[in-house]
């Protein structure tokens, strides 16, 4: 529960939670590996996807890094909504819906910046950072009829936090707190996070484009599909480093994948395998020179995650490649469309040129004009465009890959499968999706995964 | 497009050399719609540098403006870095490029000006560019590029090239051409 909103008086009352799709029992049998289409393509189901998954969970909506002083902001989204995330005086962060509460239009249309106050376009209205209304165009008019600008604030989200500086917020104030949304997979983003004393930054700005896709083939791919690099980037391998992509799959037993409540991250122990396809050996070197302290500080398995043949998804729609090291949201825009938003992230203390390289390898990789990124959207847009055929859509997908790989011996934490071409994480993922989509509340939300980590906050940990 | 930088004094070129550098540019649209990826190449300075950053909307009062050298870009390019392009291009397996992309680069407004240094240009032109990809992947980029070009024997070379387009959030899922 946020301390900061709770004398700001309810102008946005939420409405009843919508009963669950009833056929969506049907839409899965995820240990036979089989799933409908129908939750690529149907408009009713994304509607409550936007209830349900968008404005309950935990989303990503920036780096501490990018709002360093008092009034800087970033426009973002969580899913459809609006919202500006502003630094505050004493340095806390918070976030507010980016829409006036007068006639609703935006109060800022930057995307990011310094602001001493947020004024509406339309009649005037002026927002402190702190989200509250200072004053308005023709002021006495509004005071001559008794209105009260203590009730008209901007809409707070309900909850802002942040992990070892990703700020997270939902808009749900009964949603649990984000350690325990995390997880146990705090553990695994340490790795990338923490790898260094410094921590991480984001540099270069943010890229941002549209993919005609629904917002799960992204996710989905970066939780866990290794597979699909060997045989759609083969290309965009021969471009970086004249040859084709490691065939992973022969060697199960140097890879995994993990999971934690929808979360995942299928990893090799390579400590550079992402990293190599930047086509740039000082990067490499910056990691094998960083590895051994890295093990020091968090252990060898995490010391040998930094720049491995790797990809992470925090559900629901934010992902990230260790090595490559682009950041990203999936932001939903319609059951058949994504706003893609990427940054790239460094180690804080990292020499500048190897931040630059950081920068210009993002580019190269894994932007619009990116050599393996112009294979996955082509494959994404098809993905979900197909189901537009009635009789198409009716066919199910196979998602079985990797069944009876489960590993319980282990010391890692999380849900642990032996081999990273796997589809564990998928079926891991698609069963939070489901959880949530049947769930009314939180407290229905089925508690798959407990955690052994500490769950009573974040916050020490940042 | 406001951000443009202007060069301190424009100077004029003689009308030949004016032709001569519209030639130049209108066969480097052929060939990019032609895909003649290798031919495009031989174009291009060894030390060229060519970029297209990303804008972002920020006021007026923001004195960081729309793009920054060290901002986002979907390119930001050496001849490294073009080569590498290219060279996932010509693979059999690049998968969206096959079948092949139409492509349109139709350029103009073109205004040539002495360089800083003797023997170079600065050109400056606008663009349309539309692609087509199988049944209707259809994508249209419109623009502006300030361009470095160098007079190399009877012909030129770009050394370096910068272009902006309309867009902030860019349209479409790929960029699988040059502008």
């Amino acid at each position: 529960m946020s301390e900061h909103n709770t004398s700001l008086p309810e102008r946005l009352k939420r409405r009843p939670v919508a009963e669950a799709i009833a056929r969506l029992d049907r839409m899965m049998d995820l240990d036979k590996g089989r799933m409908s289409r129908d939750i690529f393509w149907d408009r009713d189901i994304y509607e409550q996807e936007l209830e349900k998954i968008f404005a309950r969970c935990w989303l990503f909506v920036g780096h501490e890094s990018q709002i360093l002083k008092s009034g800087d902001f970033v426009s973002t989204y969580m899913g459809e909504d609006n919202v500006i995330i502003v630094r505050q005086k004493d340095g806390a962060i918070r976030g507010f819906l980016n829409t006036c509460p007068h006639r609703g239009n935006k109060v800022t249309f930057a995307d990011l910046g310094n602001a001493r106050q947020f004024v509406c376009n339309y009649h005037g209205w002026a927002f402190g950072i702190d989200g509250a209304l200072k004053g308005m165009h023709a002021s006495e008019a509004y005071e001559a009829t008794g209105m009260d600008k203590n009730e008209h604030s901007l809409h707070p989200v309900a909850q802002i936090e942040s992990y070892k500086g990703l700020m997270f917020a939902t808009l749900d104030p009964n949603a649990p707190s984000l350690a325990e949304y995390l997880g146990d997979f705090r553990y695994y983003l340490d790795a990338i996070f923490d790898m260094d004393e410094g921590g991480t930054e984001f540099v270069g700005g943010c890229v941002k484009s549209v993919i005609q896709c629904n917002w799960k083939y992204a996710s989905e791919n970066f939780v866990g599909d290794i597979l699909h690099a060997g045989w759609t980037h083969d290309s965009g391998a021969h471009a970086m480093v004249g040859g084709s992509v490691a065939e992973v799959h022969k060697l199960p037993d140097q890879s995994y994948q993990v999971n934690f409540n929808g979360h995942g991250w299928e990893f090799n122990q390579d400590i550079v395998g992402n990293c190599a396809t930047l086509g740039d050996k000082d990067l490499m070197k910056y990691l094998y020179v960083l590895q051994p302290k890295v093990a020091e500080r968090l252990g060898e398995v995490r010391s040998k995650m930094i720049g491995a043949i790797s990809s992470c998804t925090l559900f629901p729609n934010t992902s990230f490649l260790p090595g490559q090291n682009t950041f990203r949201t999936w932001h939903p825009r319609g059951p058949d469309k994504i706003e893609l938003h990427t940054w790239t992230f460094v180690n804080k203390n990292a020499p500048q040129e190897i931040k630059d390289k950081w920068r210009k390898g993002t580019m190269m990789t894994f932007s619009p004009s990116g050599v393996f990124e112009m294979d996955d959207g082509e494959n994404w847009e098809y993905s979900t465009k197909t189901n537009a055929g009635f009789v198409t859509r009716q066919q199910d997908l196979y998602l079985g890959l990797g069944q009876n790989t489960r590993i319980t011996d282990t010391d890692l934490p999380c849900n642990v499968f032996r081999g990273q071409v796997n589809e564990a994480n998928q079926r891991a993922f698609y069963q939070r999706w489901l959880d949530l989509m049947k769930a009314q509340e939180w407290q229905d939300v089925p508690q798959r995964d407990v955690p052994t980590l500490p769950t009573t906050s974040t916050k020490e940990a940042a | 497009m406001n951000a443009v930088a202007t060069p301190q004094t424009e100077i004029p070129v003689d009308a030949e050399t004016q032709r001569r550098i519209e030639q130049f540019l209108y066969r480097e649209a052929r060939l990019l719609d032609n895909e003649r990826w290798d031919d495009w190449l031989a174009l291009l300075a060894e030390d060229i540098h060519y970029w297209m950053p990303t804008m972002e909307n920020r006021r007026r009062y923001d004195k960081k403006g729309a793009y920054q050298i060290d901002g986002g870009a979907l390119y930001n390019d050496n001849l490294l870095d073009l080569t590498r392009r290219i060279t996932r291009f010509k693979q059999p397996s690049a998968w969206a490029e096959d079948p092949a992309t139409r492509h349109a680069h139709v350029v103009s407004g073109i205004e040539v000006y002495q360089g800083e240094q003797p023997g170079e240009f600065v050109v400056h032109s606008s663009f349309v560019n539309y692609r087509s990809r199988v049944e209707k992947d259809n994508d249209l980029l419109v623009g502006r590029r300030e361009d470095v070009i160098r007079a190399v024997g009877e012909s030129f070379q770009i050394a370096k090239r910068k272009i902006l387009i309309t867009q902030s959030v860019f349209m479409s899922k790929n960029l699988n051409t040059f502008l």
